[in-house]
């Protein structure tokens, strides 16, 4: 499996490639540190070595806003209306990434759904949508209420006593998205000790395949909160 | 090469900028007229001739089938878009048009972007009587909702009056900008844009950096179809049914009469922004004359559905930038619809705080985008503005649901990729069809 190789920025396996202006050995970094010209993205390089982050879960959000801040600064291509087109392509592509980079790294659950699909665990646009086993019958519950209140609706008839069960089913589940978000978080926590410490492998893999487990879990809930919200809110 | 400018094309007036080079501040330039202002307004002449701005508005009273204002409406638009502004506005859309609006003056006819073309070289006349020198290249502003439709008809009209357009900055930005520049102040900036035609909001955070200072733009939202033509349209609307009451008489929403009962609904509408209450007095010839007092009182209870209908973006976009109306440190207003009290009034209660207005609504968008436009072209680098795309990017997959790639109020320059699969077993090509807003059919 391909999720140890990548523990710190410099084992992401950047190759070390050459300024395109000047020649002298660049790694990565935004700018050759010789010339100071801009440099092309390396393929497969993370959000996370973008902003020379590891690969943990634990980000500061000031200290992430303060380097999106001083970046922009640099990279923006504003800097570049009067370079040669190469150069302004350059740094179109770097802002870009910088903007995506700081748009998924900012939000903790984007920030977890990106690391699972960096490090090949979580395949893109593959969320699970059947029920996690343990909700089914609540989900079923719930289906239920919904369609006697468009049937109520429908009919014209009470829908008062529906309405307020199905604000306790939305009620219920948003507490479980709330249990999901804290188990999170503390996965979270144990991926960054892993990370900090060497952590065996096998553990790594099991934490990294449990949080996988809990964001489908987490989409599920969150697709049925919304749900239940639009039909209540017409 | 020649000068680069700021240019504020709005609905109701438009403005040219500059940055003075000794002071450093933005300056509006005069036309012949002595104002700053513009109206957006354009007519033309028997022979052919176009006339644009103050002697094109007197023209609205006397050949209003020549004479066509608010043309910002119809920018970017088709036929299909613009159903209800047709009733309420006396457009003559060419009944050839189908995706391009066509708008006939007299014997010939327009699209948006040549008559915005036209206001845009009046401007630009402006500036080079007062440099004596040419004006080639601009920064012009367009409200932050505009669409890419929009937007694009609004290059096409700069480049059909021989500017470059070094860049479209949104209104509320570009207010936020010279407001910056003028406070010094730091923390989040909420920008309230009520203009003639359109309505934005945008909510800021300013950084003050070693480098220089940051405007990054957290989320914007707004309405491309509400401004003061709305509330001259609903004081139409009472004086229309009064008339038609008392004194039988019917309106042609075309002709020329509406158009002076309009002016003169407009000037009682400006006297309320000061005065308790106003004279409104309309001759109908042999049937007499239409005397109406109206207070600012009944002018509120009038106007409160318009201004209600601004604050659905306010919450919006608060809610996309994840703070509450108390976390402004400043609120901003822009466009003249903000002189009125209860806008005024409305704003500072829901953010509980004083709005700024010391800056002139009206001037400064322009300003702005001269600022702007001086970094751009001397590359001396003081500030950076962080801009968003306003509306989600998405794509049209089967059955008409539309896949959100890049969500609104994303950081621009974006990009995304999302993987798709084909429809059916062995299909050799797709159409890619890319969709703006936030609806979720396509």
């Amino acid at each position: 499996m391909s999720v140890i190789r990548s523990q710190d920025v410099q084992a992401e396996g950047i190759p070390v490639t050459s300024c395109w202006n000047c020649r002298a050995a660049v790694t990565g970094a935004h700018f050759c540190a010789a010339c100071g010209k801009v440099q092309p993205l390396p393929t497969g390089a993370s959000y996370f070595a973008f902003f020379g982050l590891p690969q943990k879960l634990t980000i500061e959000p000031a200290s992430l806003e303060g380097q999106f801040h001083m970046l922009s600064w640099k990279l923006h291509p504003d800097n570049f209306v009067r370079a040669s087109e190469f150069e302004r392509n350059l740094s179109l592509e770097r802002s870009s990434q910088l903007n995506d980079a700081y748009r998924t790294l900012r939000d903790p659950i984007a920030r977890v759904e990106y690391l699972l699909e960096h490090l090949g665990v979580r395949k893109e646009g593959t969320t699970k949508q059947q029920a996690p086993p343990e909700l089914l019958e609540e989900v079923f519950e719930l289906n239920e209420s919904l369609d006697e209140l468009r049937e109520a609706r429908a009919a014209g008839g009470d829908v008062a006593v529906l309405q307020g069960r199905l604000e306790d089913a939305q009620q219920n589940f948003q507490e479980k998205l709330d249990e999901v978000d804290a188990e999170l978080a503390g996965l979270g926590r144990q991926w960054d000790a892993a990370v900090d410490f060497g952590g065996d492998d096998s553990k790594k893999q099991a934490l990294l395949a449990r949080m996988n487990e809990l964001l489908n879990r987490r989409a599920y809930i969150r697709n049925l909160v919304a749900g239940v919200a639009k039909e209540l809110g017409s | 090469m020649g000068r680069v400018v700021g240019i504020d094309l709005g609905t109701t007036f438009s403005l040219i900028a500059y940055l003075d080079a000794q002071t450093r501040a933005p300056v509006c330039i005069p036309g012949p007229y002595g104002s700053t202002l513009c109206p957006s307004v354009v007519s033309v002449g028997h022979d052919g001739k176009v006339i644009v701005g103050e002697p094109a508005r007197a023209k609205l009273l006397k050949q209003p089938e020549r004479t066509i204002y608010s043309v910002k409406r119809l920018m970017g638009r088709g036929v299909a878009d613009v159903q209800d502004e047709l009733k309420i506005f006396p457009f003559r859309i060419d009944p050839g048009s189908d995706n391009v609006i066509r708008v006939r003056l007299g014997d010939k006819s327009f699209t948006a972007p040549e008559i915005s073309a036209y206001i845009l070289r009046e401007l630009k006349s402006w500036a080079e009587a007062y440099f004596k020198e040419p004006v080639d290249r601009a920064v012009i502003t367009v409200p932050a909702y505009f669409n890419d439709a929009q937007r694009q008809a609004t290059k096409d009209a700069g480049r059909l009056a021989g500017l470059e357009v070094l860049r479209l900055v949104n209104e509320p930005t570009a207010a936020a900008l010279a407001y910056g520049l003028h406070r010094q102040k730091r923390g989040h900036v909420a920008v309230y844009d009520f203009g003639g035609g359109t309505f934005d909001i945008s909510i800021l955070k300013l950084i003050s950096t070693n480098e220089g200072d940051i405007y990054q733009v957290l989320a914007t939202n707004g309405d491309t179809h509400l401004g003061g033509d709305d509330i001259d349209n609903a004081l139409l609307e009472l004086a229309r049914r009064e008339i038609r009451d008392k004194f039988d008489v019917e309106f042609d929403h075309r002709g020329e009469a509406i158009q002076t009962l309009r002016k003169s609904l407009i000037r009682a509408k400006h006297e309320l922004s000061t005065a308790d209450k106003t004279i409104v007095q309309y001759p109908l010839e042999a049937k007499g004359m239409y005397i109406r007092e109206i207070t600012r009182a009944e002018f509120d209870e009038l106007i409160r559905p318009i201004i209600a209908r601004t604050m659905a973006p306010v919450k919006m976009a608060l809610a996309d930038a994840k703070l509450a109306p108390k976390e402004m440190d400043e609120v901003v207003l822009v466009g003249g619809s903000t002189r009125i009290p209860l806008v005024r009034k409305t704003v500072g209660d829901y953010f509980q705080r004083t709005p700024h207005c010391e800056l002139d609504p009206d001037e400064v968008v322009a300003l702005g985008a001269a600022v702007q436009a001086d970094i751009l072209e001397t590359g001396v680098k003081t500030m950076l503005l962080l801009d968003v795309t306003p509306l989600s990017l998405g794509i049209e997959t089967m059955g008409g649901v539309i896949a959100k790639i890049i969500p609104r109020n994303s950081t621009i320059p974006a990009s995304a990729q999302e993987l798709f699969t084909t429809g059916v077993e062995n299909q050799t090509a797709i159409d890619v069809h890319v969709l703006q807003g936030e609806r979720e059919l396509a």
